[in-house]
């Protein structure tokens, strides 16, 4: 239908000539608005999912501040861990749901009035707070707001495209719940657990290089204390994808915690780059 | 030709060898071919319905200009080290041997269009040129005339402000003529540059657009009669790096 369409427009081009795509060359109309499994799709071949998982590594270690590039990372070598977890997703009744219903978190979606209103204690409040604090202070800390997740675009299935959009989205509720602050510490620590929750390729990439900028200092009380306070809390709980935050607000943050089996951290983390 | 700077500025400064870089379309800038009353303009307006390539995507020519300034905005910061990953540094010397042909020499009246960063600079539009005529000795663009709604105005428009005698050239990704090296180069650009986009300027949208225009511009005949079209005499191309780029040069002759 591509072919049709450009010999129909052929004559109308402004200018002679214009040879279009060569033989063999990826045509890019399967890139155009049909073609495409989700609004924001770049179909991509094997050669460059490759390539692009080893730049956006090496990108990544080399310039932490492109969290762009871990992204891409995840997208490129997450797909068969993508297929597991939404399977899993699948078997679990609230997964389930959350697969169906597709809830998105941004600041468009996120009621603040309504956060705001909730009880002292609440989980609502504590995510609210994490907000707060992490958008507003510029401490050392990484500028977060539930919209400086970029959407997923190398993923090759909309499910699964998802479910890394979802697992993105929720990584904030995750600092939340660890009662972890967003520097370079606080972050292995959530990829720590998240490596250990869902196995995905990127994570366990950052967990491993992340500790490499780290001080001597905190690279001890790393490996020491919080690594392995993450990882047991990471294979206690359930999987963290299965939970319908935005169902639970009102819940009590210690309750919830507690339902995770989410201990209190062993020692506070903010302040220690 | 080079540097990070939106790349719809251009310059002129009129002494010595001087250098002016103009660019490519704005948005919100029409360019109606017939310049004059507001009546002209009507009669341009017809022509929207046209549609023309972005790449290997069908956009109507109003959207185009628009279009191609995005992928520039979008560009410039990291333009020189995004050329210097793609083309492996050999861009400099394409512009090397660019430069090498002109042959300029202190009172040269030269102008550059679609520029980059440069010296002073001009703002402007490559199909209406806010020139006299017959003010120019030479005509240069380089990497620029690909991304152009109307090509053949803007090679008018390169013929109107040359002096006679002025010369026209222009730096092109052409067409290879080796198959081989054919073959590598659409794999290199289809799926390496795109990749590199992403990669060190987190875009990869705009190097696709990159490679595709270069598939959709004429070939080294099909440009010099274009050339010729325009009224410019002499016209012979000279192919660099089996084709991978060419260089176009033309004279003008004669008062139009």
């Amino acid at each position: 239908m591509a072919t049709l369409l450009r010999g129909v427009l052929r004559p109308l081009y402004a200018f002679r000539g214009g040879p279009g795509p060569p033989a063999g060359v990826p045509f890019r109309a399967v890139s155009h608005g049909t073609g495409l499994l989700y609004p924001e799709h770049i179909p991509t071949s094997v050669l460059q999912k490759v390539l692009l998982a080893a730049g956006s590594a090496g990108m990544a270690l080399y310039d932490p501040y492109r969290h762009d590039m871990v992204a891409v990372l995840g997208e490129t070598t997450g797909r068969r861990t993508l297929k597991v977890l939404r399977d899993q997703m699948k078997r679990d009744p609230e997964g389930a749901q959350i697969l169906q219903e597709r809830p998105r978190i941004s600041l468009s979606t996120l009621d603040m009035g309504k956060l705001r209103s909730l009880p002292e204690g609440s989980f609502g409040r504590a995510y609210l707070h994490f907000l707060d604090v992490n958008v507003a202070s510029g401490r050392g800390m990484t500028r977060v707001s539930p919209d400086t997740r970029a959407p997923t675009r190398f993923v090759d299935d909309e499910e699964l495209a998802y479910v890394i959009q979802r697992y993105r989205e929720i990584h904030d509720m995750l600092h939340a719940l660890l009662g972890m602050p967003t520097n370079i510490l606080g972050e292995i620590v959530v990829k720590w657990f998240e490596a250990v929750q869902t196995g995905l390729p990127m994570c366990v990439l950052s967990a491993l290089f992340g500790p490499i900028r780290l001080s001597a200092q905190s690279l001890q009380l790393l490996i020491s204390e919080l690594i392995p306070w993450a990882v047991e809390n990471g294979r206690r709980a359930p999987c963290v994808l299965n939970v319908y935050y935005e169902r639970r607000w009102e819940q009590p943050l210690q309750a919830l915690r507690q339902e995770l089996g989410i201990t209190e951290p062993p020692l506070r983390v903010e302040g220690l780059v | 030709m080079a540097a990070p700077r939106s790349w719809a500025l251009w310059s002129f400064c009129g002494c010595g060898w001087s250098r002016a870089v103009s660019g490519c379309r704005l948005p919100g800038l029409r360019s109606s071919s017939p310049r004059g009353p507001l009546g002209a303009r009507l009669l341009s307006q017809e022509k929207e319905a046209t549609e023309t390539h972005f790449g290997f995507e069908t956009v109507s020519e109003e959207e185009k200009g628009g279009k191609v300034y995005q992928v520039f905005e979008s560009v410039a910061k990291k333009y020189d080290v995004m050329n210097d990953m793609m083309s492996l540094g050999i861009h400099r010397v394409w512009k090397d041997l660019l430069l090498w042909k002109m042959r300029p020499f202190p009172g040269t009246q030269l102008l550059d269009v679609a520029g980059g960063t440069g010296l002073a600079w001009i703002l402007g539009d490559a199909e209406e040129l806010p020139f006299d005529d017959n003010k120019f000795d030479v005509y240069t663009i380089a990497f620029g005339i690909r991304n152009v709604t109307h090509i053949d105005q803007a090679l008018q428009e390169a013929h109107r402000v040359l002096k006679p005698g002025g010369r026209f050239l222009c730096l092109e990704f052409s067409q290879v003529n080796n198959p081989l090296l054919s073959r590598l180069y659409d794999v290199y650009s289809f799926q390496v540059i795109p990749v590199l986009g992403e990669v060190i300027a987190g875009d990869w949208k705009s190097y696709q657009y990159l490679v595709e225009s270069i598939r959709q511009f004429p070939s080294q005949e099909e440009f010099k009669e274009m050339i010729e079209d325009a009224g410019f005499q002499k016209v012979t191309y000279e192919n660099l790096t089996s084709g991978i780029v060419a260089i176009h040069s033309g004279f003008k002759l004669y008062l139009r």
